[in-house]
Formats: C-alpha cells, sequence, structure tokens
C-alpha cells in the first residue's frame, strides 16, 4: 500500500490545500470591490442626509428612510424618464423583433438569387459606417427628429443579432419546413406558424439583447430629442448625476449639488432604481448572453 | 397537424431544368419580401447616412439639405487637416486606447484562471455572477457609482483620510483622468472579459491534466504548461479583434466621466465630432469629413484587425 501516493492524490483532488484556500480569500477580496460600491449607493439611498454627511463610508443607515425616494417620486424626472423608456420598450422590441427575425428567416433558406448580395449588405455595415453627423441628417430630413420614434427606429435592427438569429435558423430541419411548403404554406405563414414557436431560445437570448440595448441607450436620444420631458431613463439620469456634478473636485460642488435639488441620497436612489430591472432580468441576462456572445465571438 | 390553408396544391417544385433567373426570382418572391423590411430599414438608417457622408465633399447648405448642396471636392478636407484640435483628438484617442487596452487587457486572463482554478463549483457560480454583473450597466449607471466612490468627498477618499492617508483627486485632475479611466474599466469589465477566455479553458482536453497529474506536475506547472498554451489562440484573437476598435473604443465611458476639469484630456476623437457638430456653432461638411475619416480608419482597423486574426488560425470577426 503506497499510502503516500495515495495520500497525494486525496490531498490534490479531494481535500483543500492552501492554495484553493488562498483564490478563495483573494477572490472574496475582489468580489468585495464589485459589491461595496454598489453597496454603498443602496445605504446612502436610505441613509438621512445628516447621517450620510457625517458618515460616508456608511455601509448601515441607523435610521433607514424613504425620503430620498419619496423625494424622488415628487419630482418627477425620472419617473417620466422610465415612462419614456418603457414607451420605446413597449415598441422598439416588437418592432425590432419582426425586423429581425424577418430577415433571418429569409437568409437562413436555401439559396436563390441575390442572398449572397444582400448578406453582404448586411455584413457591410458592422464593418463601415456613416456616423452620427450624416445620421441625424437623415434623421432631420424624415422630420423624426425630436419624436421618440427616432430613437425607437434606430434602435431596432442590429446586424450582429440578425446572424446570430439566421445561424439558429440554418440550424433547425429544413424537412419541416419543405413539408410545410408542401402543404401549400407560404413563407411567411411557416416563418410565424412553425419557425418561430421553434426558436423561442433564439427569441429569448434576442430579446434580452434588444431589451438592454434600449434600456440602456442615451446616446441617441441626446442626439435627436430635444424636449427634457422625451428623455428616456438614462438621459435623465445622465442630468442628475453627471450633468449637476460639473466640477467635483472640489468642496464648493457641493452647493452646486443643493442647488440642483437632488441630494446624494435622491441621486443614489437613481442609480438604484435605474439598475433595478437589470437586476431582477440577471439571471437570465447573464446565461443568455454568455451564449450569444460565445456563438457570435468565437466558435469553441 | 395544423389546418393549413386548404387550396389547389401549389407545387412549384418541377424537376431541375435549367431555370431562367427570372422564374427563379419569381419562385422565391415571397422570401423577397421577408426581406424587405430589413433592408428598407437598412437603406434609411444604414446607407443613406453612408450616402450622407458625401457632404464632407459638398458645401452643406440648411436650406438644401445633403444631396442638393454644391460640391466642393476636398476642400473640406484641408480645413480638418490643418486643425490642431483634430490632430489632438486622433492623438488622444490613440494614446488614451493603447494605454487603457494593454494595462486592461490581461485582467480578464488572469481572473478566469483564478476562477478556474477555484474547486468550490458553487462558489465558482456566486462569483462569476458578481463580476460580470457591472458589465450590464450603462456607463452613466456606472458613473454614477463611480462618482460617489471616487469623488473628493466618496467613500475611497473618506477611507484614505481615515486611515490618515492623503485624499486623491480622482474625477477633478487631467493628471488622475487616465489611471481613472484604466480603473473603471477594469471594475466594469473583467468579469465579462473573463467568460470568453473561461469558454477556452473548458474546452481543453481533460486527459492532459491528467496525464501531467500523474507525471507529478504541480498546479503551477500545469497552469503555465498546460492552460496557457491552450487558451493562447483565444487570447491572440481577442487582442487583435481589441485592437481593430482602438479609435472607437471608450466613447461611452469617457463622456460619462468627463467634466470641466478633465475637459482637455478627454477629447478623444468620438468627443471631439460630438462637440464640433452638436455643441459649437455647427458646420456639419466639416463634422461630416471628420466623421468620414474616423469611419475609414475604423474600418480599415477592424478589416486588418479579422485578416490577421484569421491569419493567426482564428475566426476573425465574421467568421
Amino acid at each position: 500500500m503506497s499510502t503516500k501516493a495515495a495520500k497525494r492524490h486525496k490531498f490534490r483532488v479531494g481535500k483543500m490545500t492552501f492554495l484553493d484556500y488562498f483564490l478563495l480569500v483573494l477572490l472574496t477580496v475582489l468580489s468585495l470591490m464589485i459589491i461595496i460600491p454598489f453597496w454603498n449607493v443602496i445605504m446612502i439611498s436610505f441613509a438621512t442626509q445628516k447621517e450620510y454627511a457625517d458618515h460616508p463610508l456608511l455601509m448601515w443607515p441607523k435610521q433607514p428612510t424613504l425620503d430620498a425616494y419619496r423625494a424622488l417620486f415628487q419630482d418627477g424626472r425620472l419617473l417620466g424618464g422610465f415612462l419614456n423608456t418603457f414607451k420605446i420598450l413597449l415598441v422598439g422590441l416588437p418592432l425590432s423583433l419582426f425586423l429581425t427575425s424577418t430577415m433571418a428567416y429569409g437568409l437562413s433558406r436555401n439559396k436563390f438569387p441575390g442572398k449572397k448580395g444582400i448578406f453582404f449588405i448586411v455584413l457591410f455595415t458592422m464593418i463601415f459606417n456613416g456616423g452620427i453627423v450624416p445620421l441625424y441628417l437623415v434623421m432631420k430630413s424624415l422630420h423624426l427628429t425630436g419624436s421618440l420614434w427616432s430613437v425607437i427606429l434606430v434602435g431596432s435592427f442590429s446586424a450582429f443579432n440578425m446572424i446570430l438569429m439566421m445561424n439558429y435558423f440554418q440550424g433547425l430541419p429544413e424537412s419541416l419546413m419543405e413539408s410545410a411548403r408542401l402543404d401549400g404554406a407560404g413563407e411567411w405563414k411557416i416563418l410565424f406558424s412553425i419557425v418561430l414557436p421553434l426558436a423561442a431560445p433564439i427569441m429569448a437570448t434576442i430579446t434580452l439583447f434588444y431589451g438592454v440595448s434600449f434600456w440602456n441607450g442615451w446616446y441617441d436620444a441626446m442626439i435627436f430629442l430635444r424636449k427634457a420631458e422625451q428623455l428616456p431613463l438614462q438621459n435623465v439620469l445622465r442630468t442628475i448625476i453627471v450633468e449637476s456634478t460639473t466640477n467635483v473636485s472640489n468642496a464648493a460642488s457641493v452647493d452646486a449639488l443643493a442647488k440642483s435639488g437632488f441630494s446624494t441620497g435622491m441621486k443614489m436612489a437613481s442609480v438604484f432604481v435605474s439598475m433595478l430591472p437589470i437586476m431582477c432580468f440577471f439571471p437570465l441576462l447573464q446565461k443568455h448572453f454568455a451564449k450569444g456572445v460565445l456563438t457570435g465571438a468565437i466558435k469553441t | 397537424m395544423k389546418p393549413a390553408a386548404i387550396g389547389p396544391d401549389k407545387k412549384i417544385n418541377t424537376p431541375s431544368k435549367p431555370r431562367s433567373w427570372f422564374l427563379e426570382i419569381w419562385k422565391h418572391r415571397m422570401t423577397y419580401t421577408l426581406l424587405l423590411p430589413g433592408l428598407i430599414w437598412l437603406f434609411v438608417f444604414a446607407y443613406m447616412p453612408m450616402g450622407g457622408l458625401s457632404l464632407a465633399f459638398k458645401h452643406y447648405k440648411a436650406n438644401m439639405g445633403i444631396w442638393g448642396s454644391p460640391w466642393v471636392g476636398w476642400e473640406n478636407f484641408k480645413y480638418v487637416f490643418r486643425d490642431p484640435t483634430f490632430i489632438e483628438a486622433i492623438w488622444r484617442t490613440l494614446y488614451v486606447n493603447i494605454i487603457k487596452f494593454l494595462i486592461s487587457f490581461p485582467f480578464p486572463i488572469l481572473l478566469a484562471l483564478l476562477l478556474n482554478e477555484l474547486r468550490m463549483g458553487k462558489m465558482k457560480k456566486v462569483f462569476q455572477t458578481v463580476f460580470t454583473f457591472p458589465q450590464f450597466l450603462s456607463w452613466i449607471i456606472v458613473s454614477g457609482i463611480v462618482i460617489n466612490v471616487l469623488s473628493y468627498d466618496g467613500l475611497l477618499n473618506s477611507a484614505l483620510s481615515m486611515l490618515g492617508l492623503s485624499t486623491i483627486n480622482f474625477l477633478g485632475s487631467e493628471r488622475m483622468f487616465l489611471p481613472m479611466l484604466i480603473l473603471t474599466d477594469i471594475w466594469k469589465s473583467t468579469g465579462w472579459g473573463a467568460i470568453i477566455f473561461l469558454a477556452a479553458i473548458s474546452g481543453i482536453d481533460q486527459d492532459q491534466y491528467e496525464s501531467a497529474q500523474i507525471d507529478g506536475a504541480s498546479r503551477m506547472q500545469q497552469i503555465f504548461k498546460i492552460t496557457l498554451p491552450n487558451i493562447l489562440p483565444t487570447v491572440t484573437v481577442m487582442f487583435i479583434l481589441n485592437v481593430g476598435g482602438l479609435m472607437s473604443a471608450g466613447f461611452d465611458q469617457i463622456f460619462n466621466l468627463a467634466n470641466a476639469a478633465t475637459q482637455n484630456v478627454s477629447q478623444v476623437l468620438d468627443v471631439y465630432i460630438y462637440r464640433i457638430t452638436f455643441q459649437s456653432s455647427t458646420d456639419f461638411s466639416f463634422s461630416t469629413a471628420v466623421s468620414l475619416f474616423r469611419s475609414l480608419v475604423n474600418m480599415i482597423l477592424l478589416l486588418s484587425a479579422d485578416r490577421i486574426a484569421k491569419m493567426m488560425g482564428g475566426d476573425g470577426l465574421f467568421r
């Protein structure tokens, strides 16, 4: 009985070595570096202003309060931002899924004249684009600037998402569609009654992709929209956080903050409610995004 | 199964005869209608702006629009390349993005190695969740968090002064701007970046580790002799693909973390384009010329990155 070898083997595979504990501690410290900033933000939003002023290192408020949230609600601007973002999602998600799935299905089918050319037209937009200036002028000439439609339309197609969906459709058995075709079903009918019901996983993935990009979008809205009451959530958050802190370097900024009407507590409450939906969807997001990015970026 | 439209059997699949092109198109007319909505979108929101880049060679007149304004040849570019702010913005972009990229690039690989070496499966999941979360937040939300942590009276400086150390002006000084960008970029994206490397590691043949263990290789040796060489192709491809985005990377971050005090050091090309187009007196022809230059450079970078990645045996950007 070579106890020594057996022991060593057991030692390596079964029991925790010093290295394992070291890794655990190291990774815990690293993840605390992610968690503590979030925790601090959330706790400040529940603390009174005085308590925060006395202890910026706040980790657990002694007198938790909803004052910041109440004030935020009364101010109403962030609420308006939420409403606009919901409007964008409500119209943008179905539209983007329609545009993406029709094209993905069309390109996933057998050869037809011009297929390669059309695919290149899509692919080329991933390599080259006009940039924001001509896009703005085109939007203006279409009289879309100043309307939420500009933000919805610009965000409702992505070549990357289309290609992901196309790859999925290509994996579906052709025989299903062929038999439907023999039954006299047209391609549109096949897409909606056969392909899409089979494509629930990719539809979920792509819905999340578009959902996150609409939720996090702000640049288009900043360029295309004019009135403050039209702005989506992220832009409202930006005015609350980034633009009100014009100069965060000196103590005078504290006065400026007070003037802007938003206490630190209210700012942190805004940050928290803006990321809350992402937090709720996160388990789903993580799973689907990892899959998407892996099929899209590298084949393993 | 489904009571599909009962009607005359529209069987158009005749045995393969040399078909005329038009017949072939007619046969697929339904497919073309499927493609139409997407193509219309692409035409209006991708190709019309591309056509709009012709404005770079025109003198924009508001009443004549993009298409009606008179041609002026290369005149706009003469002004562009003579504009010191433009040249400065190009160098700033390269400087910021190259340094940020070189410093932050190894972190996802290191994190992937650490996570892979961790034996506890459950904890691994928890850690992965924590590390990837910030990636899904916009830079506006993250800048809210960053301002709270790094500002003059924020979390980190309060901790520093509590420990009796001198405080650091992270957000309001030109000198600290790039380190702050690097720091926040690592904080936000490392966990997500690690996912690709973790996937590459999980694809490694387990037999290699087993035989190495039998030969008595230590875990460190296994990392350096098996794991790292095996994920090297992925590392190379990711490196090259990131180089492809050097000219356009980081706009969201820089735009949302810059302020009046860091105005000069935050003027990368995209910020410069935004400022000359939407913040100062507008000369759309001039901005379009800058836009065209940016798009061309981006395309060249992307295509070369793709080509090189393929040469290195990777899949490139577009498979």
